[in-house]
C-alpha cells in the first residue's frame, strides 16, 4: 500500500514535468478560475457585510414626551428589551439631543441657532436597534402603546427597501456563484481533459502491460490534485499581497466598511483550497476513466 | 510432435512456483496444454458489420501460429479479443484457463499479464529509455523495485539490447526500437507473444532479423501467435497457418504457405 502510494506520488511528480507545458498551462487555467472563484466570493460577502452593517443601523426612533421620569424611561426600556426583535435600547436624554445637535451643525460649518433660546426644544428619545430589519413593525406597534411616548418616526419605506435590497442582492449574489462556479468546473475538467489526452499513448501502454485501475488512475489523480494545489497556492499568494493596497484603497475611498477581514480570508482560504483540489481531482477522475476497462 | 513446455520457465526463473493452474485441453484435440481456446466466436460491431464469423481457433503451448489474410479479414478484431479489449458477441474466448467474456473487471489486468503484445508502431514511450520502457511494464504493475532490475537485464539480454539500454528511443533503428517492444512483452513471463504485423514497418534483413527473435522465444517454449502480410516469411518458415477471410477461418493447415497450397 505504501509502495503503491509513493509510485502513484513519484509517477504524478514525473508526469507533471515530464509535460511542463501542458501542466502550467492546466496551473494557470487553473489558477486564474481560482482568482475569479475567490474574487467574486469576496465581492459577494463585502456587500452582504455592508447590507448587514447598514442593517444594524436601522432603529426605531421614539420621541418621549417631556417631563418623563427616569423611573418610566427604565420601565419603557425594560419592556422593550423583553421582546425579542430588539437588539438594544438606547435612551438619549434632551441634554444629550441638544448636544448632538450642537454638534452636527458645527460639523456642518453653520451656526448653532438654539444658543438664542431659553430652553431645550428637542425631545427626549429611545433609540431602538433591532436584530433584524425586518421586524420594525413590531416594535414600531409597541412604542406607539406606550403613554410616555410621544410619537414614532416612521421608517416603513426605508426598512422595506432595505429589506427587499437585501433579499435580492443575496439570491442573486448565490446564483451568479452557483453560475460561476459551474463554469469555473468545466473549463478546469476540460484543461485537465485535455492534459490527459496528451498522454494517452502512456496509458494505451499501461493498459497493454495490465497495469490494474487503481495503477493507471491514481497517478493521474494525484496530478490533477498537484495542479489544483499549485493553483490555489498562486492564487492564494496573490490575494494576500493585494489584500492590504485593497483595503486601504476600500477604506480610503469609502471611508467606512469595517469588513471582518479575517472571517473572509479564512473562508476564502478553504474555498480555494478546496476548490482547487477538488477541481482537479474530480477533473483526473473524469478523464482518465475513458481509458479504463471498458 | 509434441513440445512439452516444462512446468517452470525458463526465461524468468524467479517466477518459478508461481504457475496457474489451468484446464486441459478440450477433447481430443490435443494432447497439450492450450493456451487459447477459441469456441465458435462471433463479433459483430455495433454498426452490424461481423468482423468473426463462427471462428474456431486452438492454440497450444509452444505453438508458433502464422495470422494471415488480408486487411479487413478479421486479424485484428481476433487480436482484440485476446487482450480482452472487446468481448466476443457469441461464442467463448478462452485464455490459460479463463472464459474472458465472464472475467470480472479487477481480473483483466491480471489476464493481460499473461499476453505479451508486440505492434506494428513498437508504442515506446519516447521520454523513456530502452531500460524504462521495459521496467515500465512491471512498475505499473506494481512489482517491487528490486525485481525489476534483473528480470529487465535478463530480457534485454534475451533481444541482445544490453549495450543500448540507456539509449532513447529515436536514438535506436527500427529493428532495435521493435527487439525494445519484444523484450517489454516478455518481461511478464507472458503465457503467449502476440504480434501484430512486427516487422510491417521494417526492411526485409531487419524483418528475418525480428523473426528470428521470435522463434528462438518460441523455442524458449513461450506460445507465439504472429498476424502478418509477408508472404515471403510465411511461406518460407512452413509453420502452422492460420488464414482468415471475410471474418472466417479459411484455412488452418501446419506447414502451410501464405496461400493455399497448389
Amino acid at each position: 500500500m505504501i509502495g503503491f502510494l509513493l509510485f502513484s506520488l513519484s509517477r504524478a511528480w514525473q508526469g507533471f514535468w515530464r509535460n511542463a507545458a501542458m501542466s502550467l498551462a492546466a496551473t494557470a487555467t487553473m489558477t486564474l478560475m481560482l482568482m475569479l472563484l475567490a474574487g467574486f466570493w469576496i465581492i459577494q460577502a463585502g456587500l452582504l457585510a455592508s447590507i448587514q452593517f447598514v442593517e444594524e443601523r436601522v432603529e426605531v426612533v421614539a420621541d418621549l414626551y417631556d417631563g418623563t421620569t427616569t423611573a418610566q424611561v427604565s420601565a419603557i426600556t425594560a419592556r422593550l428589551n423583553e421582546m425579542p426583535e430588539v437588539r438594544e435600547v438606547v435612551y438619549v436624554s434632551k441634554d444629550e439631543a441638544l448636544a448632538r445637535y450642537r454638534e452636527q451643525r458645527e460639523a456642518q460649518g453653520e451656526d448653532d441657532l438654539t444658543q438664542y433660546l431659553d430652553s431645550n426644544p428637542l425631545p427626549a428619545s429611545l433609540e431602538v436597534s433591532l436584530r433584524d430589519a425586518e421586524d420594525y413593525a413590531a416594535v414600531t406597534e409597541a412604542l406607539t402603546l406606550e403613554p410616555r411616548v410621544e410619537k414614532v418616526k416612521n421608517i416603513a419605506d426605508t426598512a422595506d427597501r432595505l429589506v427587499t435590497l437585501t433579499n435580492v442582492l443575496s439570491t442573486a449574489g448565490v446564483a451568479l456563484l452557483l453560475v460561476i462556479g459551474a463554469i469555473v468546473l468545466f473549463i478546469v475538467i476540460n484543461t485537465i481533459r485535455l492534459a490527459v489526452l496528451g498522454r494517452a499513448e502512456e496509458i494505451e501502454v499501461m493498459r497493454l502491460v495490465g497495469a490494474s485501475d487503481a495503477f493507471i488512475r491514481w497517478p493521474f489523480v494525484f496530478e490533477g490534485a498537484m495542479v489544483g494545489l499549485a493553483g490555489a497556492v498562486i492564487t492564494l499568494g496573490v490575494l494576500a499581497a493585494a489584500t492590504d493596497p485593497l483595503s486601504r484603497f476600500m477604506y480610503e475611498f469609502f471611508e467606512i466598511l469595517p469588513i471582518h477581514v479575517g472571517s473572509i480570508s479564512r473562508d476564502v482560504t478553504l474555498l480555494v483550497f478546496g476548490a482547487g483540489t477538488g477541481l482537479g481531482v474530480l477533473g483526473a477522475w473524469v478523464s482518465v476513466r475513458t481509458y479504463l476497462i471498458r | 510432435m509434441t513440445l512439452t513446455r516444462p512446468r517452470s520457465s525458463r526465461l524468468l526463473p524467479w517466477r518459478n512456483g508461481h504457475e496457474p493452474s489451468a484446464d486441459g485441453p478440450p477433447d481430443g484435440l490435443d494432447s497439450r496444454r492450450t493456451v487459447l481456446v477459441l469456441s465458435d466466436v462471433t463479433k459483430t460491431y455495433p454498426n452490424g458489420r461481423d468482423a468473426l464469423k463462427d471462428v474456431d481457433l486452438v492454440v497450444p503451448e509452444g505453438d508458433f501460429v502464422f495470422l494471415v489474410g488480408a486487411s479487413g479479414a478479421g486479424k485484428s478484431t481476433l487480436i482484440r479479443l485476446l487482450i480482452r479489449d472487446e468481448l466476443p458477441t457469441r461464442g467463448t474466448v478462452t485464455l490459460d484457463g479463463d472464459d474472458l467474456a465472464r472475467l470480472p473487471r479487477r481480473r483483466v489486468p491480471h489476464v493481460r499479464r499473461k499476453v505479451g503484445i508486440v505492434f506494428q508502431d513498437f508504442k515506446l514511450l519516447p521520454r523513456k529509455n530502452v531500460r524504462e520502457n521495459v521496467a515500465f511494464a512491471l512498475e505499473v504493475t506494481g512489482t517491487p523495485r528490486r525485481k525489476i532490475r534483473p528480470a529487465v537485464d535478463r530480457v534485454l539480454a534475451l533481444v541482445g539490447l544490453t549495450g543500448q539500454a540507456e539509449q532513447y528511443p529515436h536514438q535506436l533503428s527500427g529493428g532495435e526500437q521493435q527487439r525494445t517492444a519484444i523484450a517489454r512483452a516478455l518481461v511478464h513471463d507472458p503465457r503467449i507473444v502476440i504480434a501484430d504485423e512486427p516487422t510491417g514497418n521494417l526492411d526485409p534483413l531487419i524483418s528475418w532479423e525480428i523473426l528470428q527473435l521470435l522463434l528462438r522465444i518460441n523455442e524458449l517454449g513461450v506460445t507465439v501467435m504472429m498476424a502478418t502480410h509477408d508472404a515471403d516469411i510465411v511461406t518460407a518458415l512452413r509453420r502452422r497457418v492460420v488464414a482468415l477471410e471475410d471474418g472466417r477461418v479459411i484455412r488452418d493447415e501446419v506447414g502451410g504457405g501464405y496461400h493455399r497450397a497448389g
